[in-house]
């Protein structure tokens, strides 16, 4: 019996992945421990973390169990709704309100013997370093950019060059609708998600003037009952986009106003769609997405074979195309790279125009920034105080506050980073 | 909280229903998203037939059950072995060992929707098919994972072409699949290409509403809410008038053509501009190459009206609706600067900037006329003699400009492939054609009885030894002689690719990998969805009326570097 043999396994039970596992093929790396080596590390010692029980988040947990983790552990903060029961096949009708990660763990738990899942039902924010540097891998299967991020940079800091080990891969994936990416990152070696920020799609936003006075589809009227009726009529009342209540009471206000300016087209699922930001999910494309994450962790944890250098991007509404590509490394990454980025903007630009122009770049996304540099506060966001004291600076010109240029580092409280920005006037 | 009262009034009096959806549609609401109720039930009345409770077979069953497909059928003869109940997650572990693959199988798949109808069948498809030809007919898709050869042989003629039968072979990191259909029309294929605005050939009341408007004299707040459609129609036609030299209606013909033509105009909409801030006539400039693009009829929808031509009298839905259109094309009295050259007018217009009242006004001319060409439209439709309901009439007429019908390939001549085409390939694409050739040499191998079959029973210990001891050079070799009866003679292997292709398979021959499973399952799923749903565009053998004959229209994937292609 070989030492990768325990009390739950049965003859036969890793045939097919052991035949990966006994010997190289042609494109495997040297250091490739063929045999009891290698399955004893998977089995017994590796430590895996998936991010997120969502969509993606199950096929994960099911395909790391079969491939031969046993030791996983599972973040996510949602519970169960009943439209995810089309796609995140280890919850039942009986499940909805449950934790996802808590039912997720369970339920492997059950159908595989012998793995071990680890469920937190709360946010990656809670967890500090020291809990991220106990596993070998993580996984991402997220719905929210910011949690990316958050995450990214976190795994990019984390990073010693003195300690090997402190290197934790991460793998992403994501999909909308027929298509999705997954990707490997290798933190500081290869580009990292924020490397790659400007690929994301631009999220529709409606001109609040479009939404107040001149609407013209459908979408026009949601966000009016959404952004200006709610909170006129219900003051401080938390919307919940989860209630049904506050959906219809929405769907009635849109469609009011829709009737009012002969509009056509709003509908109880066209509101649901734009309040929620909805976007179409279905089990092929999670199933193929996460199966190609679960591959890589696999060929990296084992290395039996060569891995995903380092994009994989497939579209499949016309036929199944993908594109596998080595995206680059940017060197004024504000998480992985040394250089600043470098900003050229006229002398008369406020301090508030910046923070405009920052929050609106595709490759920044910063939300609520606060700015210093290394003598002077700009603008901070909190305490209370001192925001109180550097606000007058926001309608100060930008050759007032820094006369010759220089480094600004922005922070923002939501991400674990500062971006430093090298500011020249024209 | 005084404020509500109007609001709550103006709510309750348009009397719509809480409009609410019901639990099921609750359920699917992220995928109706995609493919919409016409979409869903499709797919509720689709049949399906599996063969066999495989890993990669159950996954795609996986992700068919959980959008609520309509029945299925798991062929599989044998029982659980302990190889099954460690790779395959819609079996319940040990417990399921001993037991029939399919009814175990069956039993994981209906756990996760119970609006699905599932059955197990427990025979040999070899024995089906020599006693229940005429049943396997009747399902509407039959996927056939690692079947070997000489059972899909009899099985993809017998299906032929009335069944769409979908083939899926893996071993280890690699895979591939095909799908076995004669033709296939989409309607709905989402294509992300819009139907044209006609700017350039704008119909009578677009043309005389922009024509009537005082753009010197209207009201400023007025002038910066003209939809970037009436100011692109109006510039064009005063283009017209004054290079026609006339006062009146200019021919209708003509448009900027050279850059500096195209500049000028550009300059010519700067130039309508009142205010230096009007939002309206940047738009408007930055859509003006719609004048210059000519609106006419696709070329792929052209060549639909050959495969369809309109002299011959159909029974079916949609190549009636072809010559409809077809005749439409020749002559659309209701365009009467452009009788011919056009597809029936759509009325979805994009946002743009614009008041309210101005948008609305210009969306019920589009749709007026819409209407207008859709009687015409209609009056073909009906000397077709088959009846279409109004429904699929708006359909039709919506994605008019982007129909699409494929052609695919039966079976035998997928695999491996006409020899010309394969090793022309094996220049154009030579690691994915090396891999669908190490592919069909493993299949080929099975059939001889080089390589053992796939499919085994619990006490087949012997078999997998059989597998396991196939020295893996030799059984490279013994690809790379078999690969070689596939191709003209003399043909040479791109040694690379080759010897990567044939190694990953001598390393795992029989491997039926988790996440291979899974990828492949959400591949399989993905397409059988398109075709069912008739939305989306699934793979082909290419548009089925073009005359090339070089592609195969087989999926192939690689895990190892990860891409996948179509070749």
């Amino acid at each position: 019996m070989s030492t990768s043999q325990d009390a739950n396994d049965w003859e036969g039970r890793y045939y097919h992945i052991d035949q990966i596992l006994d010997a190289p093929g042609p494109r495997t790396d040297e250091g490739f421990m063929a045999g009891d080596g290698v399955k004893d590390f998977l089995r017994n010692q590796a430590k895996i973390l998936v991010i997120g029980a969502g969509g993606l988040g199950c096929e994960i947990l099911a395909n790391l169990a079969l491939t031969g983790f046993k030791d996983i552990h599972v973040i996510d903060m949602d519970t169960i709704d009943i439209s995810n029961l089309n796609r995140q096949f280890l919850f039942r009708p009986k499940d909805v309100g449950k934790s996802k990660a808590i039912v997720a763990a369970e339920f492997i738990m059950n159908r595989v013997p012998g793995v071990k899942v680890t469920p937190y039902f709360g946010k990656i924010q809670d967890k500090d370093d020291n809990y991220y540097l106990q596993f070998n891998l993580v996984i991402c299967g997220l719905d929210s950019v910011e949690a990316r991020r958050w995450i990214n940079a976190t795994l990019v800091n984390l990073v010693d060059p003195e300690n090997p080990e402190s290197l934790k891969p991460l793998i992403d994936g994501g999909t909308e609708g027929f298509k999705g990416q997954a990707r490997v990152i290798l933190p500081t070696i290869t580009s990292c998600y924020e490397c790659s920020l400007e690929m994301l799609n631009k999220p529709t936003a409606f001109p609040i003037c479009t939404i107040a006075n001149t609407p013209r589809l459908p979408e026009h009227c949601i966000e009016w009952a959404s952004v200006l009726e709610w909170p006129r009529i219900h003051g401080d009342k938390k919307m919940d986009t989860d209630n049904p209540d506050d959906i219809s009471w929405l769907y009635n206000v849109a469609a009011a106003r829709a009737k009012e300016f002969n509009i056509e087209g709003v509908t109880w699922s066209l509101t649901q769609g734009v309040v929620k930001n909805i976007i179409p999910a279905i089990a092929s494309t999670n199933a193929i997405i996460a199966a190609s994450c679960c591959n890589e962790a696999f060929k990296i944890a084992t290395s039996s074979a060569a891995y995903l250098n380092n994009y994989f991007m497939l579209i499949g509404t016309e036929g199944v195309y993908s594109y596998t590509f080595e995206h680059e490394k940017k060197s004024n990454c504000p998480v992985c790279g040394g250089d600043s980025l470098p900003l050229t903007i006229n002398p008369e630009t406020t301090l508030e125009e910046l923070i405009e122009m920052l929050t609106e770049r595709q490759d920044i996304q910063i939300k609520n920034p606060s700015l210093s540099t290394a003598s002077k506060q700009l603008y901070l966001r909190a305490p209370p105080q001192l925001e109180e004291a550097t606000r007058p600076n926001l309608a100060k010109k930008m050759s007032e506050l820094i006369p010759g240029g220089g480094d600004v580092v922005v922070t923002a409280g939501t991400l674990p980073f500062n971006l430093s920005l090298d500011i020249s006037f024209k | 909280m005084n404020d509500s009262q109007p609001l709550e009034n103006a709510t309750t009096s348009i009397q719509v229903p809480s409009g609410a959806p019901d639990a099921k549609t609750r359920r699917y609401d992220r995928q109706l998203r995609l493919w919409a109720a016409s979409g869903q039930a499709a797919l509720e009345s689709a049949r399906l037939l599996v063969i066999p409770a495989s890993a990669t077979a159950t996954s795609v069953m996986k992700n068919l059950v959980l959008p609520g497909l309509g029945h299925f059928t798991l062929m599989d003869d044998k029982k659980v072995t302990g190889a099954d109940a460690g790779n395959n997650f819609f079996l319940d572990g040990m417990k399921s060992i001993g037991k029939s693959r399919a009814e175990e199988g069956v039993q994981g798949l209906l756990e996760l929707n119970d609006g699905v109808e599932g059955v197990a069948d427990v025979r040999d498809v070899k024995e089906v098919l020599k006693s229940h030809r005429e049943w396997l007919k009747s399902f509407d898709v039959v996927i056939a994972h690692n079947v070997d050869s000489n059972v899909l042989d009899d099985l993809a003629d017998l299906l032929w072409p009335g069944t769409h039968l979908v083939v899926v072979n893996s071993a280890g990191f690699l895979a591939e699949f095909s799908i076995h259909y004669q033709e296939h029309q989409i309607v709905e294929s989402h294509s992300e290409t819009a139907a044209s605005l006609r700017i350039d050939k704008a119909f009578p009341a677009l043309l005389d509403y922009a024509m009537s408007l005082s753009l010197e004299t209207m009201d400023i707040t007025d002038h910066a809410h003209i939809p970037y459609p009436v100011i692109l129609v109006r510039a064009l036609e005063e283009w017209r008038r004054e290079r026609e030299q006339v006062s009146g209606p200019s021919s209708g013909q003509g448009a900027p053509s050279t850059a500096a033509e195209k500049k000028a105009f550009k300059e010519r909409i700067r130039s309508m501009m009142r205010k230096f801030d009007e939002e309206n006539f940047e738009e408007a400039e930055s859509q003006a190459y719609k004048c210059w693009t000519t609106t006419g009829i696709p070329s792929e929808v052209k060549e639909l009206f050959t495969l369809y031509p309109a002299s011959e009298s159909s029974s079916s839905t949609f190549p009636a609706l072809v010559s409809a259109l077809f005749q439409f094309a020749q002559n659309n009295p209701a365009s009467p600067l452009y009788t011919s050259g056009l597809l029936p007018l759509t009325s979805t217009l994009p946002d743009m900037k614009s008041s309210t009242d101005e948008y609305v006004k210009l969306q019920r001319m589009y749709r007026a006329q819409a209407e207008t060409e859709k009687t015409v439209f209609k009056q073909y439709l009906s000397k077709t003699q088959v009846a279409v309901d109004e429904a699929t009439v708006d359909t039709f007429l919506k994605n008019a400009h982007a129909l699409k019908v494929l052609k695919g390939r039966p079976w035998k001549a997928t695999n491996p492939g006409p020899a010309e085409v394969l090793a022309n390939k094996l220049t154009s694409q030579p690691r994915e054609t090396a891999t669908h050739l190490a592919l069909a040499a493993a299949r080929s191998l099975r059939v001889k009885g080089v390589l053992p079959a796939l499919e085994l029973d619990s006490d087949a210990t012997k078999d997998i030894t059989m597998a396991d001891a196939l020295d893996k050079d030799r059984l490279k070799d013994l690809l790379t002689a078999e690969v070689k009866t596939f191709l003209p003679p003399g043909t040479a292997l791109p040694e690379e690719e080759w010897d990567v292709a044939s190694g990953e398979i001598a390393r795992a021959p029989s491997a039926d990998l988790p996440t291979t499973a899974a990828f492949l399952g959400g591949l399989v799923a993905q397409e059988i969805i398109k075709m069912i749903t008739k939305q989306y565009v699934p793979i082909s053998a290419g548009n089925a009326t073009s005359d090339a004959d070089d592609q195969l229209g087989v999926c192939v994937v690689d895990l190892v570097e990860t891409w996948t292609a179509v070749i």
